[in-house]
């Protein structure tokens, strides 16, 4: 008779998961498939933000929905009524400039909440284990679900003026998703950045101020000398925009610029992912 | 750090070798600042000057078998706690491997990421999700968390509303339903109200009887004594010394205990009270060595100065034998009905006698809380002394116990 050992490797049922710690040197994988099995903690982290936002003020939602019509408001009464900006396309001004606000606020919010996010964090960060990743992209689950909010105000105000979509508006989402894969990036870069050098906290909204005004919000891409156009075009965000537009009101659109934000946005992410990962181990140390 | 899947080739349930950690301290710790960098464009480029460092951790290696209950003690900055989030994969090893076997929890806090605008029920959620258990797990041990936290109809109240000790309850019972392998805990039975905290301690002790392991970092060696079967010592970042619980505590609490009968403290941090002393001493009133006749008894005399108006009845002690668990704790709120009376500012003396024939002959470690404005803290075994056998009814009869009291006895006339 044979005495049954332990290790001939047969005993166990199921394999057991064996967690290797050990120092990590360089770039480190992205990790997607960890970050997959986390899924639920990434829902329950937008579904927290959301809940919190929307419950605790009536103002939370009234916020959502007033900022950008205020905003269009003012874009309307100074650069349509003062300096005579026009919207391209036979859309009225204060559609063509919600539009743009849509997605530009998109964008703009997820960086500043992504970049800050890990600050915010910083208390889980330190207590518990989980995919660093979930947390500046709960962030930008959050600004998605305002986007689709305010969505429901252009979709209102386009009725109000008549300016109805063709068969192109089912594009919109994928328009919507680039931008999402381009602020995501953006925001994971400004993430990791912001730990590592504190007063990217003040950059941050300093420079997407500026971005809003060196992208095609509250003007269209024509305004712009043929000579300096090209700068304007290299602008990733002046593609997403103007393909929005280009699904909504049928507009046309420069393929320079939907080449830009086609290439640029998809590098930016992946890009803004090795380095946040690279930075990641970093992270309980520094917060 | 990555996953993998094999099985292990020993009965360890976790396998460290040669780990260390190094923090970098000083002025380089903080993070920089672009601005800095930018003002000195030289900077930019070149790597930060090799700063000052501490290894909170080095060269550790270290077996635990599976299903064991292995307790971390140590001083403060000894690196248990280093350890222990270097396992749960919060930071970084420097150096060195550790393999675990088994899927791991860790909880180095009671209720992290609760979020106080949410509800009880769905906190639950929040922090089930972030300890690691699927929504379907938490969904499944819902019922039992909410009895066992003992929240009742509040359970959809925001938290914000709750007492700190519903807070804590409900945040412990999510903790206790994680049900993992491999369970790391820091420093967190220390909360709730005693019938709490023997609560908790049944629940961990019940969790290390079904084949999990356990690794737990305390400052409680009576804690470490009824829950760990091995301790691991580490003290300066080093394993100073493991072996069966019993032992290595009576080593750790044992050591550096020439004569400890005064003790007062190194700060001055607390700006509403500050100890003087806090000295132990013979009834009798003579000077003499640590040791105590069992027969005589001893007082402990506290000198301090109350500073601001702080909440009364929180000055108290509690002694521990040589293996570390409690044997009393007392408090000057047994002074009676002036008890909840306010403090009287300035320095003031306050005596507890300890009476004869009460401890049984052997060494002692007083533990000494100083009163918060909000809480207090606790001064671990800094007083050590010894009762001896001279006048012990325990020596003469050679009778068991962890005490040794005088107790009446009469006799009834003829029935």
């Amino acid at each position: 008779m044979r005495p049954v050992t332990e290790s001939n490797g047969s005993v166990a049922a199921e394999p057991m998961p064996v967690l290797v710690i050990r120092p990590s040197r360089g770039w480190r994988a992205l990790g997607l498939r960890e970050l997959w099995a986390y899924r639920e903690l990434l829902w329950i982290f937008a579904w927290r933000d959301l809940k919190v936002r929307y419950r605790q003020t009536f103002l939370g939602a009234v916020w959502v929905m007033g900022q950008p019509l205020i905003t269009m408001a003012i874009f309307t009464l100074i650069f349509n009524r003062v300096a005579h900006l026009r919207a391209s396309g036979n859309v009225p001004y204060s559609v063509f400039v919600l539009s743009g606000l849509l997605l530009w606020n998109f964008f703009s919010a997820s960086v500043a909440h992504a970049g800050n996010s890990l600050i915010g964090a910083s208390y889980l960060i330190s207590k518990v284990y989980f995919p660093r990743l979930a947390i500046p992209l709960a962030a930008t689950i959050v600004d998605l679900v305002d986007l689709s909010v305010s969505a429901v105000l252009l979709a209102a105000l386009m009725i109000w003026y008549r300016v109805l979509p063709g068969p192109e508006i089912v594009l919109f989402p994928v328009v919507v998703l680039a931008g999402a894969v381009l602020a995501t990036g953006v925001g994971l870069w400004c993430a990791a950045l912001n730990v590592e050098y504190r007063d990217v906290r003040v950059l941050i909204p300093f420079v997407l101020q500026l971005g809003m005004f060196a992208t095609p919000v509250a003007y269209s891409v024509d305004v712009i000398p043929a000579k300096y156009r090209f700068l304007v075009l290299l602008n990733p965000m002046t593609g997403i925009i103007e393909a929005g537009r280009a699904t909504l009101f049928g507009t046309p659109v420069a393929m320079e610029a939907l080449l830009s934000a086609a290439i640029v946005s998809p590098l930016v992410l992946i890009t803004g992912i090795y380095y946040y990962r690279r930075m990641e181990r970093l992270f309980a140390d520094l917060l | 750090m990555t996953v993998s899947v094999s099985t292990p080739t020993s009965s360890a349930a976790i396998a460290i070798r040669g780990l260390g950690k190094r923090y970098r301290i000083g002025e380089q710790f903080r993070p920089s600042a672009v601005r800095d960098k930018l003002a000195n464009p030289r900077e930019l480029f070149r790597r930060s000057a090799p700063a000052r460092s501490i290894w909170a951790l080095r060269d550790v290696s270290l077996d635990i078998r599976h299903g064991s209950v292995v307790g971390l003690i140590g001083r403060n900055g000894a690196g248990k706690s280093t350890l222990l989030k270097i396992l749960s994969r919060i930071t970084e090893p420097t150096e060195g491997e550790a393999r675990l076997y088994g899927r791991v929890a860790s909880l180095l806090e009671v209720g992290t990421g609760f979020h106080m605008e949410l509800t009880g029920r769905e906190n639950v959620f929040l922090n089930g999700s972030i300890l690691g258990m699927s929504r379907e797990q938490i969904r499944r041990n819902y019922d039992a968390i909410v009895d066992f936290a003992d929240i009742g109809e509040l359970i959809d109240t925001p938290v914000k509303r709750y007492s700190s000790g519903m807070f804590v309850r409900l945040a412990f019972a999510i903790a206790a339903h994680v049900d993992p392998e491999i369970l790391l805990i820091d420093e967190v039975l220390s909360v709730g109200d005693a019938a709490f905290q023997n609560k908790c301690l049944g629940k961990v002790a019940s969790m290390t009887g079904s084949g999990r392991t356990v690794v737990i970092v305390s400052h409680n060696m009576d804690t470490i004594s009824r829950l760990c079967d091995t301790a691991v010592w580490l003290a300066r970042g080093e394993i100073k010394d493991q072996g069966p619980t019993v032992s290595v505590v009576r080593r750790y609490l044992s050591e550096g205990t020439a004569n400890a009968t005064t003790w007062s403290p190194d700060d001055d941090t607390n700006p509403a009270f500050i100890y003087h002393s806090v000295s132990a001493r013979r009834a009798d009133g003579l000077d003499g060595d640590d040791a105590f006749p069992a027969d005589l008894g001893f007082e402990l005399v506290f000198d301090f100065t109350v500073r601001e108006q702080i909440p009364p009845g929180r000055l108290s002690f509690r002694i521990d034998g040589e293996d570390g668990r409690a044997v009393l704790t007392t408090s000057d709120t047994d002074r009676g009905a002036t008890s909840n009376a306010p403090w009287t500012l300035g320095r003031q003396r306050l005596r507890c006698v300890v009476p004869a024939h009460l401890l049984a002959p052997g060494r002692y470690y007083l533990t000494l809380s100083e009163p918060l404005r909000a809480g207090n803290r606790l001064h671990e075994s800094v007083i050590r002394i010894t009762i001896s056998e001279q006048g012990s009814l325990v020596a003469r009869d050679g009778r068991d116990g962890v005490v040794a009291p005088l107790l009446a006895w009469t006799q009834d006339g003829r029935p």
